[in-house]
């Protein structure tokens, strides 16, 4: 009985997050431009996305910003850890209060901050000023995610290192390094993420003329739905769906920490 | 030992003071000073026009509605994933992740084609002879989206403190004489705090400082406050009162989390 | 035996909190030293400056003469098995003990014949591309050993390297420890807060309380001739009872006069409070009316080889703890006989530190 009902809540919830998405699914292959009735199956709407070359860019811009940002972020957060684990607590918990700051504030609030900001320095807002603010949204994911790896074991391994006659930089790259990867990569993978997702903050800091899947998905949103975002949609899922299996089966394998 | 030298954490404080700190300060800057220059608190102050303080109530009472749906419809499911043997790093947790790796406006945008005039619930009703529904462009629709949206990020951390709870503890309460619901109330709440609050404030805050969700089920007819700080950033571009009313949004976002704070006395919400 | 490592006046504290204060020692080549204290006592603080995780806030420290202080532990010749062991774990077995070889830069063949040594020396022939995962503690620590031995230091640091494991492991380990010092014929510096391991297996034990010395010397000194109180609590069972010295070779203890050895020869002049130190298996029973003093038996327990009790003094009413391998019965009264010689008299504690702790005992 209790399971019986518990199944029941799974496949009601299930349905609920899923079944929307799959009427996008379904849709993206509809004859029609109809939002509602299936007319018959076609690859149009397909053909019409990777012709548009506003998504196309898009999808250039969001990928590269995304790969550029999650590398930085991951450099300067990893360097981070390292840098205040020779601090005192006391340093170090004042620093990682600042830390947090762009992880509990609201999405809007750093976005206008950092648009108040390029205005006020008159920069030019564009690729550089996203990049810029998705470097600074993810630091703090990436120091969240490697921290936790530069503990007190990790302190003995360098000490074990150091101890048999390795120099600093050797017992760091052979001994600390591969004890902090697991956090590392899942730090570069969560930026990276965020930075795909991110719309708020980018559709601040954007100015004009450039987009990234967000921001153009927004605009085309408010002039009106073309069944080329279903299609959109589709690959979409698809790509998270392969990702995150990846994702899923390495981090079994390898113990990294799956984070959201 | 220690094991580098405190400067490789330099370009990450300077990061922090350019891209974080600064920005801040330059909302609380604009928030505070009138266009001719002088210091003002006209802009705080315009939160209290009539408009501004709908908009403001509004958000408040529909992520309020929000982040308890999610609440409710989360500690269940959380509770049953923890029992679940497709529950740890198996399957369920893959179902729940899933949707957060896709964009959210790509799925807020399903519920404009489901929720549509013409779209497809209303198709659906229709066919089967029953009346249209307007639920497109109503408060409900927003909470809809919001809950669809964040409903993920409730489910997840509540699961990650649930999932973790010492079966001992149970088998321990149980032995000394509690029933089923004392050992909820008592031992399974009491320990689930800590996910309960960070589930909260990944839900209550996105949903009191959304824009889009407004804008895209709203139809632009329902305004929330963040709707009215980004028209005053990208339409009117008066960056005074958009800072100014940002600053309010502030206030209430860090009084909703020292609230929350003051439950979770282990101080440990993980995201993770 | 040559001096090998020289501790002067070593001072090192943390924050507020000072670990070691102006400690000196002195290490002999080939020697078993063992550090034993309760946990905070200093005795691992102690081992990291020599090993050179630590720097000392004041003091040197000496190695064969030559001073290391500021030298990094990548210099010293000397290596530490870790609390914990400290295995890379994202290397096998075989990579682990060649790390130092392979940082030194010896060919490969050497390292391969070091690594199969080191094995068999510490009985896991064949390891070599076992995952450190797939080890058991016991393996783990062997492990830990042969690959700081390979590097064949003058002088091994070992850190509690024995504390994770269960107790019949610890005492095989125990004699292993001391077989591989004798094949290594090198210098052992060992930290523990376990007695039994320190008096099992060292040549010199150094007893440490609150960044003190608290007593140097061979295991049987320091159980037989325990210094202070604080030794004497810490090390085995024993009753440490307050006394007055009443003339030379005289002893008040409760209300009982006791002959003993100690007198004005070693400092104690009559009429001086002292602590007197009786270990319960010293105290015999004897018939009610026939020892020194009398009392009543008042709990019994056995404890596989012999039987503990304790027993209260009519005069004085204290609660001594007698240790007997014949039976006695709770309620039964006994008299109680102490030879001179097992009747050990020790200064009142002098540091301020000290009576602190005497109060905590």
């Amino acid at each position: 009985m209790k399971k019986a009902l518990s199944s029941i809540y799974i496949i009601i919830i299930m349905l609920f997050l899923y079944l929307p998405i799959f009427a996008l699914m379904v849709l993206s292959f509809n004859e029609a431009k109809s939002m509602a009735v299936f007319t018959g199956f076609s690859l149009n709407w397909y053909v019409e996305l990777f012709n548009s070359r506003l998504i196309m860019y898009a999808v250039v811009n969001t990928f590269t910003i995304a790969i550029i940002s999650a590398t930085v972020a991951t450099i300067i957060g990893t360097a981070a850890v390292v840098g205040l684990d020779a601090m005192r607590p006391k340093t170090q918990n004042v620093i990682l209060a600042a830390n947090n700051i762009p992880m509990l504030n609201a999405d809007i609030v750093t976005g206008i901050s950092l648009m108040l900001f390029f205005l006020i320095l008159r920069v030019p807002q564009g690729y550089m000023t996203i990049l810029f603010a998705h470097i600074t949204f993810s630091i703090p994911y990436v120091v969240l995610s490697v921290r936790p790896r530069m503990n007190r074991k990790t302190d003995r391994l360098f000490e074990a290192a150091m101890d048999l006659g390795a120099s600093r930089k050797y017992a760091f790259r052979k001994v600390v390094l591969p004890e902090l990867r697991p956090g590392i990569l899942s730090g570069f993978l969560l930026a990276f993420t965020m930075s795909v997702d991110d719309f708020i903050i980018t559709y601040f800091t954007k100015g004009a003329g450039i987009n990234t899947i967000s921001t153009i998905i927004y605009s085309q949103v408010k002039i009106g739905i073309r069944p080329s975002l279903f299609a959109l949609s589709t690959i979409i899922f698809v790509v998270a769906f392969v990702a995150l299996l990846i994702v899923n089966i390495k981090s079994k394998k390898q113990e990294v920490e799956l984070v959201l | 030992m220690i094991i580098a030298n405190k400067k490789w954490a330099s370009p990450f404080i300077i990061w922090i003071i350019i891209g974080t700190i600064i920005p801040i300060l330059s909302i609380v800057y604009y928030g505070m000073t009138s266009k001719d220059g002088g210091v003002t608190f006209a802009n705080l102050g315009a939160i209290f026009s009539h408009d501004n303080l709908q908009a403001l109530e509004l958000s408040l009472l529909l992520a309020l509605v929000s982040t308890i749906i999610c609440l409710l419809i989360a500690f269940p499911m959380a509770m049953i994933l923890k029992d679940s043997k497709y529950g740890k790093q198996g399957f369920l947790i893959f179902v729940f992740i899933l949707p957060m790796w896709m964009n959210f406006l790509l799925r807020t945008m399903a519920w404009q084609v489901l929720l549509e005039r013409n779209g497809v619930i209303n198709s659906i009703l229709t066919a089967v002879g029953l009346p249209r529904q307007a639920i497109m462009n109503t408060p409900g629709a927003i909470i809809l989206g919001m809950v669809y949206d964040f409903l993920p990020f409730m489910i997840l951390p509540i699961y990650n403190v649930v999932s973790k709870i010492d079966k001992h503890l149970l088998e321990a309460a149980y032995d000394l004489g509690a029933n089923k619901i004392t050992v909820f109330t008592k031992v399974i709440i009491p320990l689930s705090v800590p996910g309960i609050v960070s589930g909260i404030t990944m839900v209550f805050i996105p949903a009191l400082t959304t824009f889009v969700i407004s804008n895209m089920l709203g139809g632009g007819k329902i305004n929330l406050i963040g709707n009215i700080i980004e028209q005053e950033f990208t339409v009117n571009s008066n960056w005074y009162l958009g800072s100014g009313l940002s600053l309010v949004m502030m206030v209430f976002i860090i009084i909703s989390m020292l609230l929350l704070n003051k439950f979770d006395k282990t101080g440990g919400a993980s995201l993770v | 035996m040559a001096e090998l490592i020289r501790l002067d006046n070593i001072s090192k504290s943390f924050g507020e909190q000072e670990v070691l204060d102006e400690l000196s020692l002195t290490v002999y080549e080939n020697e078993f030293v063992t550090l034993l204290g309760p946990s905070g006592c200093g005795k691992t603080t102690t081992l990291r400056i020599i090993g050179g995780f630590e720097t000392p806030d004041k003091g040197r420290v000496y190695f064969d003469g030559q001073d290391i202080t500021d030298l990094p532990p990548n210099q010293r010749h000397l290596n530490t098995v870790f609390q914990n062991y400290a295995l890379f774990p994202h290397m096998n077995v075989g990579e682990n003990i060649a790390f130092g070889l392979k940082v030194s830069g010896k060919s490969d063949q050497y390292i391969k014949d070091k690594v199969k040594y080191a094995l068999n020396l510490v009985n896991l022939k064949g390891f070599e591309n076992r995952q450190i995962t797939e080890l058991s503690g016991g393996q783990q620590q062997r492990i830990a050993m042969a690959r700081a031995i390979v590097n064949e230091p003058r002088v091994l640091l070992l850190d509690e390297p024995l504390g994770a494991l269960d107790l019949k492991l610890r005492q095989e380990m125990q004699y292993e420890l001391v077989r591989l010092k004798k094949e290594l014929g090198i210098t052992f510096i060992y930290v523990t807060h376990d007695q039994e391991e320190a008096l099992t297996m060292s040549d010199k034990v150094v007893v440490m309380n609150n960044g003190y010395i608290q007593q140097e010397g061979t295991p049987e000194q320091i159980y037989n001739e325990p210094e202070n109180a604080f030794v004497a609590d810490f090390i085995g069972d024993s009753n440490i009872v307050p006394g007055r010295m009443i003339k030379d070779k005289l002893v008040e203890i409760k209300g009982t006069e006791f002959p003993c050895i100690d007198g004005s020869a070693e400092g104690f002049e009559p009429g001086q409070p002292v602590d007197v130190v009786i270990r319960p298996e010293d105290i015999e029973i004897r018939p009610y009316g026939e020892g020194l003093f009398n009392g009543e038996i008042i709990s019994k327990i056995f404890i596989g080889v012999h039987y503990e009790m304790l027993v209260k003094s009519e005069k004085g009413n204290f609660e001594w703890l007698l240790q007997n391998y014949d039976e006695h019965h709770v309620g039964q009264k006994i008299g109680m006989y102490v030879r001179p010689e097992n009747i050990q008299i020790m200064k009142k504690p002098e540091f301020d530190d000290e009576k602190a702790m005497e109060l905590d005992l």
